[in-house]
This record gives C-alpha cells, structure tokens and sequence, in this order.
C-alpha cells in the first residue's frame, strides 16, 4: 500500500523543478522577511508625519531620504510600506485561519458522516456562497462594525464555504477508495481509517487552496480597507486602507496610488505562483510520471 | 428538459429561503435593534412604534418571519434612511447601471478570452502559450480596484483619451427609455451619445473584466487541451476533415461545456467586483450605492441590495444550469 511520504518525496521534488513556483516563494519569503524585520527595516515612523515636507503642496514623490515618497500627512510611504506588510500579512492568516478551521470542521463532518448531516450542512454552505463574496463581506462588517478584526473575520467567514465543500467532495472521493475498502474488510477501526488513509491524502488540495485563499485573502481585505471599511484611524498602515481616496491625487501625486498596489499584487503573485505550483505537484495524474 | 427545470426551480426553494432566513436574522444582529437601524437614529417613537407594528417586533419569532417574507415578496424594502425614498425606487434607477457594466464586462473577458486560451492551447509550450499564462496569473493577482486605478492613471489622465468617470459626459442630452445608456443612445438614434457612453464604459468594463479574461482564457486553454487529445479529434482529422472544421465541430464544441460553467460562475465575481470597480470611476450603479449606504448605516439599502443581488445571483446560475444541460444532454438525467 503506497505510504503517504511517498506523496510528499515527489510532489517536492516536482516543486523544486517548477520555474513559478521558485520565484513564488522567493516574493513570499521576502514578504515575510520585511514583515518580521520592520523595525529593523523601516528608516522612519510609519505613523509619524511630517508637515514641513508639504510645503511644495502635496506630495513629494520618491527622493533619496524617502524612497517611496511622502504622503499626503508627510509619512514615509517606504516605512509604511514595509509595516504594512505586517498588517497584510496578519490578515492573510488570520482570515484564512478562520474559513479553513470552521470550513474544515464543517466538511469533515458532512463528508464522513453523510446523510442528513451532510445535506443540511451543504444546504447551509450553498445558502452563503448565494451571496457574492464581497457583498456578503459587507453584510457581515454592518452587522459587526467596521475596523481591522471585523473584516478580517467577515473575509474568513466567506471562506468557510469554499473549505467545507473542498473536504467534503475530498473526503467522498477517498471513502470509496480501494485502499479503505480493504482495510474496512480487515476490521481497521473508522477512526483509524480516517486519520491514516483518508485525511493525509484529502489533505492535499486543502494545502493547495489553502494557498491560494491566501492570496485571496489578501486581496479581499485591502478591497474592503479600500472602501473604507476597514481600520477606521487612516494611520494604520494597511496597504488596501493606503488607497482609499488616493484617486483625487492621480495627478499630482501618483506614487500614492501606485505603491502600495504594486506590494499587493507581488505579495499575491506570491502566494497564487506556490498555489499553482502546489497544485500541479500534488497532481494525483502525474503520480508516478515526472 | 421540462422535468429537469422544474427540479432545479424546486431545488431552488430552499436556498431562497435559507437566504430570507439569514437576512432577516441579520436585520436582528445590527447596532441598535431592527427598528432604530431600519429608521436611523431621527425615528420618532410613532415611526418606531409603526416599523414595529408592521415587522411584528413584540410577537415570537415565526410570526415576525412570516412577516417579514409578506412585506419583501410585495417589493417593500422599505425607505432609505439617506434618501427617504423607497428603496426599490433606488434598486430600479441603480440595476441598469450595474448590469450594463457587468455585460460589457462578461463580453470584454469572453470575446478575449476564448480566444486567447484557444491560440494558446493549439500552439501549446510556445511563447503564446506562455505569455497567456503569465497574464492570467497577473489578471488574478492584480485587484480590481488597483487595475482600475492604473487603467484610470494612464488612458485618463495621462493620456486624456479617455473620460475619467461617470456613464456620459454632462454636457449631453439622452433620453432614457431603457435605462441602459448604450441602448437609449442607439434607440433614439443619438451617435454622440452612443460613442460618448461607449468611451465611458471602456476602463470599467476592462478593469472590472480582467478577472473573468484571466479564468476564461485558462479554462478555455485546459478545455481544449484535454479535447485535443480526444479518440474523436484524431478520428477526424484521419477521416481528412480540413483543420479548421476539426477545430470549430469537434474540438470548440466539446471545450465549450467547461467554459459555459466557468462564465456562469464568473457573475458573482463580476457582481462583487462591480462594487470596487464602479467606486474608482464614479460610476452610478449598485456598488457606489451599497458602498454610500454602509457610510451612512443605511440599513434599509443594504438589505435590499443584498437580498436582491443574491436573488439574482441564484437566478443566474440556474440559467446557467439549464444552459449547460440544454449543451450536454446527459446532464438532463443527473
């Protein structure tokens, strides 16, 4: 019977051959890295303003004491910019934590108990996923107020669907499988058969879209720090929260805007490169063949 | 096919149930009790004691549901506490708005993206083929309101060639039979109103499109991908049928049932991303709407505008679904 380690050898060799995903994990690590190191990192205050930089008017771009610029307020937007993947980097966690642990509880629960179990709880996760993701994100942060947790939480909470379906179909696909076919047949115990046959190779895409929720994640909260629902004091260095209103300065000062976009999507690129890389390792087709 | 429609609209029960359900408790959950959030903080104690009456706030809880369901099957959303005027008013004014946006948009990811993931397929390992996975990569990890930044910065403002917001510039007259400022145009025959509509929709809908183009083009080129490889393909292709009837009969045909269910699914992208697309560029739909009201604690938009997007959210995918078994007759028995 093929022992799981054998799934993990090959899927990280294929890992460590795929162009993507290197260059995935060299963004993700330096995104880790700054968020670690910014104190150590970050020249100046991200919340310490500066007004006598503004006496040009708003605001001066890129110079060599303030590598980003300065924003409207005078704050170092390369300081900002490096806590700000503190923040975004929290929330990636965090938000992810929440859809995958309830998700997964919920699926687990629905796949190996079946019946109606398994239809209520599917019910339930169809009724969520009928609301698109960002609307159902800001029904959730009316109900709970804005700030940094709420929409933390209301992202994760538009995940927990997309988690719970995934083991769910997962771990249907496992218990009709060969392999616990013929251990039931032998009399393995059901708890046994889920912990070592079922649940390591389920796992898998859970790893995957783990991954790419990520990304999403990210992506999410800084569209809801974007809309102004997100930290309500404007000095929090959130890089979504960073572009609120920064359209009015298109003209002037386009560094507002830009900035903090391109540490988004190099962040998200990121996490979305392993995720693709991830999935095509763990490719249950290409088992046994790269 | 009747029986298979009429089982999806039953199917369909008791998700929209489960969903009055959900929002009706989430009216329970908001700041300040149901009748203060659907009234605003300047509700007399007469208007309270009405909204009272009418939602049944002081009976058990079925009878408040069973309510609740009477007064939103009538349309009653009730009234915007920003505006005072009923909410559905507003729904009617804002919808055109989101959906012509949303059209444009599916048409801008569609016309390329089908395309773009075919190209890449046929000419798999090539540099075409790369180049179109780079840029789906880039298109989902770019987020909307960012590209609709950028996009605003260089064709708006930089360049100038295009309007930087609204439907139509203010400086001209249309009028409006349908509500959809790309069709009144074409209707009352209006060509500077037409073209100017056209110019205004063109950076919303790309940026808004860009995620659907990045999902349709990959799908479009694992669709393909895996017919090319068919018994059936090569059966045509020995029979000497000319490459370009292979390619629209057999392999298009086939690849389309995936890419039929991916667009189904992209609209609850493209209604989620109307929000963040339509604040960037002003635009007077459903997002700028919903976004104003959660500014405001306008509790009365919201639940109509969530309620009612999620309704057609849920109508859209069983067209989809009904498309798709009118596509692959075997799903007609599932």
């Amino acid at each position: 019977m093929e022992a799981p380690s054998g799934l993990w050898r090959e899927a990280w060799q294929r890992l460590r051959r795929n162009p993507g995903a290197i260059l995935g994990f060299g963004l993700v690590l330096t995104f880790v890295v700054v968020a670690i190191f910014a104190p150590l990192i970050a020249p100046f205050d991200p919340r310490a303003q500066d007004l006598s930089l503004l006496r040009g008017g708003c605001c001066p771009g890129p110079s060599t004491e303030h590598f980003f610029g300065v924003d409207g307020l005078g704050r170092d937007q390369f300081s900002r910019i490096v806590y700000g993947a503190r923040y975004s980097l929290l929330i990636g966690v965090v938000a992810v934590a929440v859809g995958l642990s309830f998700g997964l509880v919920l699926g687990a629960i629905a796949g190996y108990l079946g019946g109606i179990v398994d239809s209520v709880v599917m019910r339930l996760m169809d009724i969520m996923l009928s609301i698109p993701g960002l609307l159902l994100a800001i029904g959730i942060v009316a109900a709970l107020g804005t700030g940094l947790t709420q929409i933390m939480i209301a992202v994760g909470a538009t995940q927990i669907p997309i988690f719970a379906r995934l083991l769910r179909g997962s771990i249907l696909a496992q218990r009709e499988n060969d392999f616990v076919l013929a251990a039931r047949s032998i009399g393995v115990p059901r708890r046994k058969i889920l912990a070592s046959h079922i649940l390591p190779n389920a796992i898998s895409p859970v790893i995957v879209q783990g991954t790419l929720a990520l990304a999403t994640a990210i992506i999410d909260v800084a569209g809801l720090g974007f809309l102004g629902l997100g930290p309500q004091d404007p000095s929090t260095p959130e890089w979504g929260t960073m572009l609120t209103g920064t359209t009015r300065y298109l003209q002037t000062a386009p560094h507002l805007a830009i900035i903090p976009g391109v540490a988004i999507v190099l962040s998200v690129l990121g996490f979305n490169l392993i995720g693709d890389g991830l999935r095509e390792a763990l490719d249950p087709k290409l088992r046994g063949r790269g | 096919m009747l029986r298979f429609i009429v089982r999806r609209l039953l199917l369909l029960v008791p998700i929209l149930v489960g969903l009055s359900i959900l929002v009706f408790l989430w009216i329970r959950l908001l700041p300040g009790g149901p009748a203060e959030a659907l009234l605003g903080e300047r509700g007399t104690d007469a208007q309270e004691a009405a909204i009272e009456r009418q939602y049944g706030l002081d009976k058990p809880i079925h009878v408040q549901y069973w309510r609740y369901v009477q007064t939103v099957a009538q349309g009653d959303f009730g009234d915007s506490i920003a505006t005072r005027r009923p909410v559905v008013e507003e729904l009617k004014q804002r919808f055109p708005a989101t959906i012509e946006l949303a059209v444009a948009a599916m048409l801008f990811s569609v016309l390329l993206g089908i395309p773009l993931g075919f190209i890449a397929a046929k000419r798999y390992g090539g540099p075409i083929d790369h180049a179109s996975l780079i840029l789906s990569l880039l298109g989902i990890s770019i987020p909307i309101f960012f590209l609709a930044i950028i996009l605003k910065y260089i064709f708006a403002v930089k360049l100038g060639w295009l309007p930087t917001v609204g439907r139509i510039s203010v400086l001209i007259d249309l009028d409006h039979p349908t509500g959809f400022y790309v069709l009144d145009a074409l209707l009352t025959g209006n060509l500077e109103a037409f073209w100017d509509t056209l110019k205004h929709l063109v950076l919303p809908a790309v940026a808004l499109g860009s995620i659907p183009l990045a999902v349709v083009a990959r799908i479009t080129r694992a669709a393909v991908l895996d017919v090319l490889n068919e018994d059936y393909v090569r059966t045509a292709r020995a029979k000497g049928v000319s490459p370009r009837l292979v390619d629209l009969r057999h392999v298009l045909r086939n690849a389309l049932l995936p890419i039929a269910t991916i667009i189904g699914l992209q609209t609850g992208l493209l209604l989620s991303g109307a929000v963040l697309t339509e604040t960037v560029f002003a635009w007077p739909g459903l997002g700028t709407w919903l976004v104003g009201a959660i500014r405001v604690r306008d509790f009365p938009v919201l639940q109509g505008g969530i309620l009612f997007v999620s309704i057609v959210f849920v109508l859209v995918n069983l067209a989809v679904d009904v498309m798709y078994a009118i596509i692959n007759p075997r799903i007609r028995y599932s």
